[in-house]
């Protein structure tokens, strides 16, 4: 069967801290999954191995079938490895960049928001759409290009009106109110026209109404781009809204899967959020 | 105002400023001190744009543009001395071993893609190195193309640590202030291309950059070639106004003097770049000329003021711009025609 | 080739030692303000100096100690004026910033001396000759290795067991945590600058005894070559940047010998490159990753 997303036991260590444990999904067409648990659990940990900007110490990421990361304890690792899975996972090293990734069709945002801080929203979403272009440095100097980058502002500019910012345009990025900011990162990582799109704690930060309005947009522009959305949240009502499927972790470790009716009433998933009682 | 018009007053404006300069040089003579101050100020123009495009746009610290100008200055010295002289001047060297020349406005392009070569080859080990370790990089490669350059075994192409001279110099200050004109056009236009956009959104967030797809090597590598490039033909007027050039002036010193050129003029403007430069000759070459020479007042000798004096006023004056006035005189703005318009308070957009 | 290598190695480590003192000062304050100290090279220079200008009226017993009170004192002095107010800066700001002020210094100084060639006074023990087997040495070639030894075990223990060692460990680990645990920053970086210059100082009796002639100019290239040499051994390692300006010393030496000095200095800038390609943190430097 295939999967747009699947990770394969995944082991993230940094020295002897063992961030990701042995961590396995997957994600299919069109789904809207999300990825909770505790403070520190290693959310966003599990991000940054997919899009590239750290190297697994194990375990291997497929999109679409095909290989963008695979590694396995080497040299100095091979002695300090602490994952639950003990089989190295199989095959060549690959370790695709982030741009690599991203335009393979992968696209993110990020918990603590990283706009261009100098560039106004527009830039910040003309920026996003550099990687489809067809111009070279030459060409896109001396404007031999100028239907593409017509085209390209046209865009932006439409991508912008989706999310509700096409009247601060031209403001200065990081001048934009919290909410607003965290919209123009989803419209900026819309502009490299991902199929699968990773959201880091899109609501922190937001209101309960802002969160509501939020859940919807998501759910558009899932429908209105063809995404598949794959997203970390602490809102638990957007969350549960929302998502087809839920995966939760703890200390590194995937402690429960499925419906976000059953995540609910998992012992586990309360244990991990609430704590134990003391016996 | 439209876009359309902005650009044909911008045009004038500019063919305006080039008569200018031609009538004060046909008014003051070639030898004046404002001539002086002109040619030098419009190749230091030239060069100080080539570093702001990578320090200032793209936030890469590289402190390697002296290298690339010698580069610039050796290519264009070595092929236009003519054949007549080439005896005199590798005089140690039997006349060297390049027994040719070519046009000089050819010797210019040639020193631009020259020094180039060099940056693609340089930059690929180096510009995979963060920040400072970029810069200490840089400055390294600087050195040790001078030292190749001084090698005694390559005397015969480059003579050496010994002068080059009697190749073709400016007949007029025009020259390089065209020059310098369409090349810095040039940089603006791949400033506001969307490569330029790219460069901006890697000098503000790499990381944030790279996930937006952008590849950071190669974009790196693609402004600091045409950085190099840019400072390569630089070099080559730097080497037309001085009429000799030797390997042993492209010091470091060099890089630090443009550097601080860009921070007068603001990190990430063209402007304030084209500003500071002339700012910076006029001050050191000719309004601060004073301080270097003894002056009686009477039988009072006014005290301080002896060779050497002008060089520390002028450093003291770049430290309190550098501590206290970090943003230069343009930030990262540019001059532009609602900057006037906004001062005199009219709404703007 | 026995009787060539010996003098050679010689000199190596005795120029290694120099560049080591210089070194140190480089590695700490990058340590802990993340900053190449461009100026420092140039506060070596200074120091050679006041040495100059003090040894022409004052006796030698006391032109040496007041030699390395000035120089601590301009350390001191230029982290105050040009770096302290850029604390919360931009790091390229802080960096411009010390270039400017190796600007300024090489033209005050090209300004007092009138850009002539300073002799250095002779230091009567260190200069004089001693004979090794076949070959004959000054003094200072010797005892260069030995007191740059006994100076950093003495800084390295410094840092191991003091007070302000532990401050300075802690300010380098973490800048605003240490802050926050009630560290007095700015304290902790003067005194970091202080070791720096007092090193630097003795580096520039040594150096200069060797030398003899001081130049405005002549402490730039030491200094870069020091700043490798702390790259080489894993910059805010104190012991790394020591054995790093000795393998360049030595290494510099044999290529003089070879025949080919214009590609000593050269030489250093390359090993950098190939370092921070193959080991960017050096032989003792500690990996730093960026959150994300």
């Amino acid at each position: 069967m295939s999967h747009v997303l699947r990770l394969e036991n995944i082991t993230m260590q940094f020295g002897g801290v063992v961030a990701i444990n042995d961590l396995s999904m997957h994600i299919d067409q069109g789904e809207i999954v999300a990825l909770i648990g505790p403070n520190g659990a290693g959310k966003t940990t599990a991000f940054n191995c997919i899009t590239g900007v750290y190297e697994p110490t194990n375990g291997a990421v497929y999109f679409n079938d095909q290989c963008i990361v695979r590694n396995q304890p080497t040299g100095r690792m091979k002695k300090l490895y602490a994952g639950d899975n003990r089989t190295p996972c199989e095959g060549p090293r690959i370790a695709m960049t982030p741009d690599k990734i991203t335009k393979l069709g992968i696209a993110r945002t990020f918990q603590n928001i990283r706009l261009f801080k100098s560039q106004s929203a527009f830039e910040n979403v003309l920026i996003g759409m550099h990687l489809r272009r067809t111009s070279n440095p030459f060409s896109a100097t001396f404007r031999l290009n100028l239907q593409e980058e017509k085209q390209m502002r046209q865009q932006a500019m439409e991508l912008l009106e989706i999310v509700g910012l096409g009247a601060f345009a031209y403001e200065k990025a990081t001048s934009l109110p919290y909410g607003q900011q965290r919209r123009l990162e989803i419209a900026r990582a819309l502009a490299t026209q991902p199929r699968l799109l990773l959201l880091d704690e899109p609501a922190a930060g937001m209101n309960p109404q802002e969160t509501d309005e939020l859940g919807e947009f998501i759910v558009r522009i899932k429908d209105d781009f063809k995404l598949t959305v794959f997203l970390i949240e602490h809102h638990m009502n957007l969350v549960m809204d929302i998502s087809d499927r839920i995966y939760v972790i703890d200390f590194g470790r995937q402690i429960a899967h499925g419906s976000p009716a059953q995540v609910q009433d998992d012992p586990e998933v309360i244990r991990a959020y609430l704590g134990e009682e003391e016996a | 105002m439209k876009k359309s018009t902005r650009m044909i007053i911008g045009f004038l404006l500019l063919a305006l400023l080039f008569l200018a300069v031609w009538l004060i040089e046909r008014a003051m003579g070639t030898n004046s001190m404002v001539i002086t101050v002109l040619k030098k100020g419009a190749v230091y123009a030239l060069i100080a744009v080539s570093m702001n495009l990578l320090n200032g746009f793209t936030g890469l610290f590289s402190l390697g543009q002296a290298g690339f100008m010698l580069v610039g200055a050796y290519t264009y010295a070595v092929f236009t001395i003519p054949m007549a002289k080439r005896m005199a001047v590798y005089q140690y060297y039997q006349g060297g071993i390049i027994q040719f020349e070519i046009p000089f406005f050819l010797a210019i392009l040639l020193a631009g893609v020259v020094a180039a070569l060099f940056a693609a080859l340089i930059g690929m080990p180096v510009l995979r190195l963060k920040s400072d370790y970029l810069a200490i990089a840089t400055l390294g490669f600087a050195e040790i193309i001078r030292a190749i350059i001084q090698y005694d075994k390559l005397g015969p192409i480059t003579n050496g640590s010994n002068l080059l001279k009697t190749y073709p110099t400016f007949t007029t200050v025009l020259f390089p202030f065209v020059v310098s004109a369409v090349c810095i056009g040039i940089i603006l236009l791949l400033i506001h291309s969307t490569y330029g956009r790219a460069f901006k959104a890697i000098r503000d967030d790499e990381i944030a950059a790279e996930a937006m797809g952008i590849n950071l090597f190669r974009h790196k590598q693609l402004a600091f070639v045409v950085s190099s490039f840019f400072a390569g033909v630089g070099g080559a007027l730097l080497a037309m106004y001085q009429g000799t050039v030797q390997a042993n002036a492209f010091k470091s010193a060099m890089t630090y003097e443009i550097l601080l050129i860009v921070v007068i003029g603001g990190m990430g403007s063209v402007s304030g770049s084209v500003m500071a430069s002339f700012l910076f000759i006029a001050c050191s070459e000719w309004w601060m000329r004073f301080l270097d020479s003894e002056l009686m007042i009477g039988t009072f000798k006014v005290p301080l003021l002896r060779s050497g004096f002008r060089m520390v006023v002028f450093s003291i004056l770049i430290m309190l711009v550098v501590l206290f006035y970090r943003r230069g005189i343009m930030g990262d703005r540019e001059l532009s025609f609602d900057m006037f318009r906004r001062r005199k308070g009219v709404a703007s957009k | 080739m026995i009787d060539k290598l010996l003098p050679c190695l010689l000199s190596g480590v005795s120029v290694g030692g120099q560049y080591a003192l210089i070194a140190v000062g480089y590695t700490m304050v990058y340590g802990i303000l993340r900053l190449i100290n461009f100026a420092h090279g140039d506060i070596f220079t200074a120091a050679g100096f006041f040495m100059v200008y003090l040894a022409a009226s004052l006796p030698l017993s006391l032109s040496l100690p007041l030699v390395i009170l000035l120089t601590v004192a301009l350390g001191f002095a230029v982290e105050r004026v040009a770096y302290k107010p850029l604390r919360s800066a931009p790091r390229m700001s802080v960096m411009i910033s010390a270039i400017g002020v190796s600007y300024l210094l090489q033209n005050l100084m090209w300004y007092i001396t009138g850009g002539l060639a300073k002799q250095y006074p002779v230091i009567p023990w260190l200069s004089t000759s001693i004979a090794i087997g076949p070959t004959s040495t000054k003094i200072v070639t010797l005892f260069t290795p030995v007191l740059t030894i006994i100076l950093s075990v003495a800084l390295v223990t410094l840092i191991r067991r003091t007070k302000i060692g532990m401050a300075m460990r802690a300010v380098s680990r973490d800048f605003e945590t240490a802050r926050l645990m009630g560290i007095k920053i700015d304290s902790v970086i003067s005194a970091t600058f202080i070791i720096g210059s007092f090193l630097a100082a003795v580096g520039s009796v040594l150096y200069f005894s060797n030398y003899t002639s001081v130049t405005p100019t002549i402490g730039a290239m030491p200094g870069l070559k020091a700043f490798v040499a702390a790259v080489f051994g894993g910059i805010g390692s104190i012991p790394g940047a020591v054995i790093g300006a000795f393998v360049i010393g030595i290494c510099e030496n044999i290529i003089k010998m070879l025949g080919y000095t214009t590609f000593s200095d050269a030489f250093t800038f390359a090993l950098l490159i190939v370092i921070l390609l193959f080991k960017p943190t050096g032989l003792f430097g500690e990996k730093i990753s960026e959150k994300v």
